[in-house]
């Protein structure tokens, strides 16, 4: 096993010493000079967003001319034929796919072709526990439960340079995700703001404590334990140089104040301090409509525009930085064709994601979807997978962060790429 | 001082009904017919008793491993799990608490939700109509609403969700019956409901209060169906509102449909008609989330053994499982009273409390779930049938005693210990009583393996500090605030597993430094609502140094351990001869409050750092005291015991 704190030993961070203040020292030097201080190269960041609790697919993007389903989802079938009945049309992407309307703030990406959907995605292992399902989508391991890591941190151990910084996978999550588990570094922040040792208006108080926790903590005899404790005072010290707490967003950027809209605010906070991230991880939760998931406005349309507005403000703000980022977004199963009989729908198999940046293959719905009807369906009753989770997400990190070692992403896997990033 | 005269009484009597009720002074239960094997594992009494008190308390107070001793280690056990110790400081403080006694209806006229609070008062002609988000800004609207709502005796639910945080850190920082509060916990997030669901959120306090507590130590199928037929469960996992798709009403609309296809296309009664039908499809129709989870989550584990098509099935057997409409505020074809018993008997419906099997809702058609048969015409009697055998299921017995041993053994429980208390899980019909007696009797529990092996969740952590340091509560939620910061945010996780019971899960940078923060916090009394008293702890003695305190209160604070390497680590730190002037500068610096006429460098200094022995007490030891006071205890001896609850060692239990 490779070390968990490689970075460590490729001396990236003897850079900062351990200085009594916790500011490392050239930090602090510079910080005299009013020097604008940027250790780390420029690098691609891959921001992932995990849609917790399986996003109806066929409600974000819809086969609207599909007659199936607008038979089988009576009351959540929406059209995009203007005055069908409904107040807002769905946005026809491409005569046959509707975008759904509260993510009207996408459409535009997809008109510029910066943004790509797969439609059918999923996994093969055709598990409807959320858990299970969660599991082998951020384990990478659809058949094997014994995984250990998570794809995200093997994705970080792929990057084929030396970490110099604690930063480099962050997620912005009060746990560590399942994507991130694993040997090498990575952290969870839940809030940048008071990420740090605190003794309220007592400064050496707080550095004594910090100084007593590191040094502890250097010491523990969990591994668990020691590793956090050295990658979480690794990341202060380094979070130090930015005074976090006054940020504004670029090019008038609006976040929406929801859970997302904060991770990917800091998110693009962290970029811009240029403190060395490269994989970044938010999360996105209610997605689990069993019951009256609405069509227009509601529930599932609450959960859409909160995604599409956050990500849209995100984009906007980092500006100058767009080329360097790629966001995608991924949940673990879709939901059943039919409507359930509490107006909403039920565990089901294949979904939709979402792929934005500039390399991105856009302005197309990727994937098959084939007309519905019960032979075509999986199980007779679910929209099918046709394209495995990991061919996308290894495109992905193949053309965006030059990941190409696919036996090491996803052991095990053969399979090949559809096309959602440009070549 | 003055505002502070009440919570001193208060705390007075706690501390007087806990003196005159020492924790575990009864006889309890019939001597033990088993013997815990920590000889045989190398451990000596004491240390027994600490684990003992680590895995099934909420952490040892100060005195509790002598006690533990005193009743004997099986004998101590019995009565934990027993659970009839008297409590009466608990009950006193929780006493007033609305969630402790009002009913589910009574909680839905008293606390109902936000939306029928505004429809109410747009309805009653007190804010208008238009008016969706009037609450959140217009402080005049919201004075009326306010108003109005007390002329009506309705409280927000925001006050009733507190009651039921604060009665839990009550009932687990002060409860005799520990183990019950601990399983209490445990069986809370085996069956989680969230109060992130507004639908079930009113019913949970009932529901932990009702289905779990009372269950916790019994046979496990009482567990399934309680929490089965319980308003919060019924609620969360949707299934109130799955109903079967050839029950009787839908074959009304059937013949509704066959009315329409007579009709002439322009007969004046078709619109009406199709209205019907459209309103009896809405409310028709299978949901089979609480079907999956029963099996997945409850009771047979994912890999149980079940298909999809058990799913589907057993949701089928399970439709017609309803909640009673209660409260006051209840509209249209669901006032209350239209659910009078008379009414409900003549239509055939069952009611136990707040559950109703509807017949007309139900699927009879046959159904097979696991290979057995569900004859056509079943009605309530199929369902419990059916959660029976799954409660009974080997799967169960496996997938049960797996999360027990995980929760009170180790994150990788051996399998020889989960096999042993499977076995004892199907022979004793799933009494949990048995099967936790099954694993504390076992070698596997006293194993080097699983000695401080379990990373303490935040609650763990928040509370344990409270107990080991022997805190007065006087407002809970403040404590609430930082477990929610450490990554615990009870009562609101929202998907239905619960939180994961694994240190992989609870540590991480974020939380980890929120622990620290945590433990300095509480030890300097920055968490408002929460004293204690340091140099209490130690009979009033006060370290003579540094050093002297920081071994002092280790042992004081996690007893039985070995601290060998914390210590060594520490000392050089707090022997560094300046760090007294800069925590006393620094600490100056930020006093709430300077009392006038005292000089508090100096006494500090003096008190502290110049204290020299316990003889020579006095004169310096009544500053020391003050300054204390003055400062909040943010000093030295407050820092010490910070680090020491924040360090790596404590984390674990």
């Amino acid at each position: 096993m490779t070390s968990r704190r490689g970075f460590l030993k490729s001396g990236g961070l003897a850079l900062f010493g351990i200085g009594i203040g916790g500011v490392p020292t050239f930090l602090a030097r510079a910080a005299e000079t009013e020097k604008i201080v940027k250790p780390f190269k420029k690098k691609k960041i891959m921001v992932c967003i995990f849609q917790r609790g399986a996003m109806d697919g066929l409600m974000a993007v819809t086969p609207f001319t599909d007659e199936y389903l607008k038979a089988a989802r009576p009351t959540l079938f929406m059209t995009a034929a203007k005055g069908g009945g409904r107040t807002t049309p769905l946005i026809d992407l491409d005569g046959r796919f509707g975008l759904h309307p509260a993510m009207k703030a996408f459409e535009p990406m997809f008109r510029e072709k910066r943004m790509a959907i797969v439609h059918g995605i999923g996994s093969p292992n055709n598990t409807r526990s959320h858990f299970d399902a969660q599991d082998f989508m951020e384990s990478g391991t659809p058949f094997n439960k014994g995984t250990a890591s998570g794809w995200l941190n093997r994705a970080v151990g792929l990057l084929g340079h030396d970490a110099a910084t604690p930063l480099r996978a962050v997620s912005l999550t009060s746990s560590m995700p399942r994507s991130f588990y694993g040997d090498n570094p990575a952290i969870a922040i839940s809030n940048i703001q008071d990420f740090g040792i605190q003794v309220r208006g007592n400064q050496n108080g707080a550095k004594l404590a910090a100084r007593s926790f590191e040094d502890l903590y250097d010491q523990a005899s969990t591994d668990l334990l020691k590793q956090t404790g050295k990658e979480s005072f690794d990341a202060v010290r380094l979070l130090k140089q930015t005074d976090t707490k006054s940020y504004s967003p670029s090019n008038n950027a609006v976040y929406p104040n929801t859970a997302l809209g904060n991770s990917l605010k800091q998110i693009a906070q962290l970029i811009k301090m240029d403190v060395g991230l490269e994989v970044a991880f938010a999360e996105s939760g209610g997605w689990d409509t069993h019951f009256n998931q609405g069509t227009e406005s509601g529930i599932f349309a609450r959960n859409v525009n909160d995604l599409s507005t956050s990500i849209m403000a995100f984009w906007t703000d980092m500006g100058a930085y767009q080329d360097d980022v790629t966001v995608m977004t991924m949940t673990e199963f879709g939901r059943t064709v039919k409507q359930n009989g509490t107006g909403g729908t039920d565990h089901g198999r294949g979904s939709c994601n979402f792929i934005l940046g500039n390399d991105v293959n856009g302005g197309l719905v990727h994937g098959k979807v084939n007309p519905l009807s019960v032979e075509n369906l999986e199980d007779g009753r679910d929209l099918a997978v046709t394209t495995d989770f990991r061919s996308v997400f290894s495109e992905v990190a193949d053309k965006h962060l030059s990941i190409n070692n696919d036996g090491v992403l996803f052991p095990g896997w053969k399979g090949s790429k559809i096309g959602v990033m440009r070549s | 001082m003055r505002i502070l005269t009440k919570p001193i009484i208060l705390f007075g009597f706690i501390a007087f009904s806990a003196f005159v009720l020492p924790s575990f002074l009864n006889e309890g239960p019939a001597n033990p017919h088993f013997k815990f094997p920590y000889k045989q594992a190398g451990l000596t009494e004491r240390q027994a008793a600490a684990h003992l008190l680590n895995r099934f308390t909420f952490g040892a107070k100060p005195g509790d491993i002598d006690a533990v001793l005193k009743t004997g280690a099986e004998q101590w056990f019995l009565q934990q799990l027993e659970g009839s110790l008297p409590d009466d400081s608990v009950t006193s403080l929780v006493a007033s608490y609305d969630v402790s006694k009002m009913s589910n209806a009574e909680i839905s006229s008293t606390y109902p939700k936000g939306a029928i609070i505004k429809r109410m008062a747009v309805q009653d002609g007190i804010i208008p109509k238009d008016s969706v988000n009037v609450n959140k800004n217009d402080a005049v609207l919201r004075a009326k609403m306010y108003e109005y709502m007390q002329s009506k005796g309705i409280k927000p639910q925001q006050e009733l969700f507190k009651q039921f945080v604060n009665q839990k850190i009550y009932r687990a920082a002060y409860s005799n019956n520990q183990l019950h509060e601990v399983l209490t916990d445990f069986w809370f997030n085996h069956f989680n409901v969230s109060l992130t669901k507004n639908q079930c959120a009113e019913f949970t306090p009932a529901y932990e209060r009702d289905v779990i507590r009372p269950n916790v130590t019994g046979k496990f199928e009482n567990l399934v169906l309680a929490t089965a037929k319980s308003p919060a469960m019924l609620m969360y996992l949707d299934n109130a509102t799955s109903s079967g798709t050839n029950s009787s009403t839908l074959e009304q609309r059937d013949k509704l449909e066959r009315l329409r296809a007579k009709m002439k296309p322009n007969d004046p009664r078709k619109a009406e008609l199709l209205k019907k039908i459209q309103q009896s499809k809405k409310s028709q129709g299978l949901n089979e989330n609480y079907a999956r989870e029963v099996m997945e989550l409850h009771t047979l584990g994912v890999d149980g053994g079940y298909t999809q098509s058990d799913v589907t099935q057993a949701a089928r057997v399970l439709t017609g499982w309803t909640v009673k409409p209660m409260g006051k505020y209840l509209s249209g074809n669901n006032r209350a009273a239209d659910y009078a018993k008379e009414r409900l008997a003549k239509a055939g419906v069952t009611q136990d409390g707040d559950f109703l099997f509807v017949p007309f809702r139900h699927d009879d058609g046959e159904k097979t779930v696991l290979g057995r048969k569900f004859p056509a015409g079943g009605g309530y009697e199929e369902g419990v049938d059916l959660l029976k055998m799954l409660a009974h299921h080997p799967s169960a017995a496996k997938f049960i005693s797996k999360k027990l041993a995980v929760r009170f053994v180790s994150d990788n429980p051996p399998q020889s210990l989960i096999d042993k208390m499977a076995k004892s899980f199907l022979q004793n019909d799933g009494d949990i009583k048995q099967v936790l007696i099954t694993m504390a009797s076992a070698p596997e529990f006293w194993g080097k393996d699983a000695l401080r092996e379990k990373t303490k969740s935040p609650f763990e952590l928040a509370m344990s500090a409270v107990r080991g340091l022997d805190a007065t509560i006087t407002q809970p939620y403040a404590l609430y605030t930082w477990i929610t910061k450490m990554g615990q945010q009870v009562y609101y996780y929202q998907a239905p597993t619960g939180f994961p019971d694994r240190g992989q899960y609870w540590i991480n940078s974020g939380s980890l430094l929120n622990r620290m923060n945590f433990g300095l916090a509480l030890a300097s009394q920055r968490i408002p609502g929460v004293k204690i008293n340091l140099k209490a702890l130690n009979s009033n003695h006060e370290p003579e140094s540094a050093e002297a305190a920081l071994k002092t209160y280790s042992q004081l604070i996690m007893p039985e351990r070995n601290l060998e390497e914390t210590i060594k680590r520490l000392t050089p730190m707090l022997n560094d001869p300046n760090i007294d002037k800069k925590i006393g500068a620094a600490a100056e610096k930020a006093a709430p409050a300077k009392p006038a006429n005292m000089n508090e460098d100096s006494m500090l200094e003096k008190g502290y750092a110049k204290a020299g022995s316990p003889k020579k007490a006095g004169k310096n030891d009544k500053a020391f005291a003050s300054a204390q006071t003055a400062y909040g205890n943010n000093s030295m001896l407050a820092q010490v015991v910070g680090i020491i609850i924040g360090s790596p060692e404590y984390q674990r239990k």
